[in-house]
């Protein structure tokens, strides 16, 4: 294979990691604790765009528009289920879990349930969950180096992530203070600029590709836009539904999901930050499906014929594809190169660092040595971060699915386990500790037993597609901690009281 | 504060808490709006791939049957463009509701 790096998109890279640890080194304050409670108003628009682009990650950057590229409208699943969960958290759970005071998943489930095994088996949960989203990143990460550096993937993914790696480690020793908005701003920039031009190289209407897009699925022939436009081509109704819905509770279930309502002092704040988060996130997954759009359209006005095993092995780096083939210009593809790593860095950053948090101070602490001072912990939480950051390394070696695909088994894991706990926990004072044992084992087993099984019992599959299995997994996991609740003793008084007395009450 | 005695089993009623059956007052009315929310959220979510399903289930068919809106399939631009609005202004009006809630507890104080 010919060794052709890709020098524009590599220096782009080089300088944007390096100016952006510059400016977080130049903007640091003295900041104390984690969650950054200043005491200056911050205004809605600003926590929406913290929010979205903590959401923006590599399967929402790359991953929808490979998804659409492949499957047309069965990409809604994905984009209805990445916003609409949002609706469902703020509704069912914002407000309450917020009241309830808990900062992360483990601290929440341990205190309500009154039970550490509870809280470790969350903490459990919370580290696969952050493995498997990982694992999709990593993916990421690995075809756009691929891309740039002309090399094949797992050199690509191997380098990739030593790249991550090292900007982490000095990031962290840098103690660089973190700009989401800025961050937001950069992404989606990145993302919609390159797209409007591809629309304008193509001869569509630039300024609004989210909806020029439609004309250059009409503009295909028959037979392919029909592919893209009927609804059931590339998945049936169940499919589809069970997979929105999956994605909608997964987001709701999310361990890091209780950080997006503490990270503002008070909780009416919160919820319009909400508000503001979906808008921009909605910008972002408007735009999306109008890369596969345009992709496909230049394919077939250039004759390349479309090859099922060839498009889904570049469906994940479509978008940078479609600018390259497209012909617009270079500063605009290496754009979208960076943009995907970035997002895929920044989620990666997030989500090793929640593991790692779990693993010292839910597992480590709790379990193993109570006796351990906070520079221990710290010591361990570090190590830990570099040890899952290797394993999902390995498993990202062979990635068993497109980028949004692996990226929703982890929110389906979040669907039938945390969400349940979360949701029966705040609204149902009888939930008990061996309900919650009892619900997230059996969530586990619904969210694994396809992937593990699948091949012995393909029924197994159709009826729990192990992207989509929190249509019917989440359900029974709640009926299970209702039945488990019922036949046990109450949870303590005390706990009851203050689910009456501080989180429902105004 | 809701008093609580030790001695009497019945007062136990006082500490449920439960989804379906909301303790008067401000419970019951947040409960109500997010049942409103909710269904607002649920039906016209999955009430489009529901209809789809049932009724346009032939490609050949469906596509010169359907109505069309700015150039592609209603149904297309619903679940493409038109969801994701909804969304927003779904979580808007919640946060009106709850604000008004709130405000008019805390005039009660």
């Amino acid at each position: 294979m010919e060794y052709s790096v890709r020098y524009t998109p590599f220096f782009m890279l080089a300088c944007v990691l390096i100016v952006s640890l510059v400016v977080g080194l130049m903007s640091r304050r003295q900041d104390k604790g984690g969650y950054g409670l200043q005491v200056r108003s911050i205004g809605h628009a600003n926590i929406g765009a913290a929010i979205a682009s903590n959401w923006m990650s590599a399967a929402s950057f790359l991953g929808i528009a490979g998804v659409f590229f492949l499957n047309g409208y069965f990409a809604f699943a994905y984009i209805l289920g990445w916003t609409g969960g949002y609706v469902l958290l703020l509704v069912l759970m914002g407000s309450q879990i917020r009241r309830f005071g808990k900062y992360t998943a483990p601290d929440f489930v341990g205190a309500r349930y009154d039970s550490s095994v509870a809280r470790v088996i969350s903490a459990v949960i919370a580290i696969i969950i952050s493995l498997i989203y990982c694992v999709a990143q990593y993916k990421g990460i690995g075809l756009v180096f691929a891309w740039i550096f002309g090399i094949e993937y797992t050199q690509a993914l191997i380098f990739g992530i030593l790249v991550t790696l090292a900007y982490l480690i000095i990031a962290g020793a840098l103690k660089a203070a973190r700009n989401p908005q800025m961050h937001y701003l950069v992404l989606i920039l990145s993302f919609v600029i390159p797209l409007m031009m591809i629309a304008k190289k193509l001869g569509y209407n630039w300024l609004l590709p989210q909806f020029s897009y439609g004309n250059a699925l009409r503009d295909l022939p028959e037979q392919v836009s029909s592919s893209y436009l009927f609804p059931w081509t590339f998945g049936s109704p169940y499919e589809w539904i069970a997979l929105s819905f999956t994605l909608m509770v997964g987001t709701a279930g999310l361990p890091h999901v209780l950080s997006r309502f503490y990270t503002v002092p008070n909780t009416r704040d919160a919820r319009w930050g909400v508000v503001w988060g979906i808008f921009f996130i909605g910008l972002l997954y408007w735009s999306a499906p109008a890369f596969g759009a345009f992709a496909r359209n230049w394919m077939e006005r250039s004759g390349v014929a479309f090859d099922p095993v060839e498009a889904r092995a570049i469906a994940d780096i479509i978008v940078i594809k479609t600018a390259e083939w497209v012909g617009v210009n270079e500063l605009l593809v290496s754009v979208l190169a960076v943009g995907g790593i970035l997002a895929a860095i920044s989620t990666i950053t997030g989500l090793l660092v929640t593991a790692a948090g779990a693993v010292s101070y839910d597992i480590y602490y709790r379990l193993i040595n109570p006796n351990a001072n906070e520079r221990h912990l710290l010591l361990v939480a570090k190590g830990a971060t570099l040890v899952l950051a290797l394993i999902v390394l390995v498993i990202a070696v062979n990635p068993p699915g497109l980028i949004a695909q692996i990226t929703a088994v982890a929110f389906a894991l979040a669907g039938n386990t945390l969400f349940p706990v979360f949701l029966l926990g705040i609204w149902w004072d009888r939930a008990n500790k061996y309900g919650a044992i009892a619900g997230m084992l059996v969530g586990i087993t619904i969210t694994f037993a396809p992937i593990l099984f699948g091949h012995i019992f393909p029924l197994l599959r159709t009826v729990l597609p192990p992207t989509s299995s929190a249509l019917i997994g989440a359900p029974l996991v709640i009926l299970t901690m209702i039945i488990v609740s019922r036949l046990t003793p109450p949870p303590p008084e005390h706990l009851r009281r203050f689910l009456v007395e501080k989180v429902h009450s105004p | 504060m809701p008093h609580h005695n030790h001695q009497d089993p019945e007062n136990m009623e006082d500490l449920r808490i439960n989804f379906f059956r909301p303790r008067a007052g401000f419970m019951r009315k947040e409960v109500t709006i997010i049942w409103i929310t909710l269904a607002a959220w649920g039906v016209m979510t999955f009430g489009m791939p529901i209809h789809l399903a049932f009724t346009h289930n032939d490609p050949a068919r469906t596509l010169s049957e359907v109505p069309y809106i700015f150039g592609i399939p209603a149904y297309f631009w619903y679940s493409g463009q038109f969801l994701i609005l909804w969304f927003i202004f779904l979580c808007f009006f919640f946060n009106i509701l709850i604000d008004w809630l709130g405000s008019s507890y805390r005039r009660r104080r």
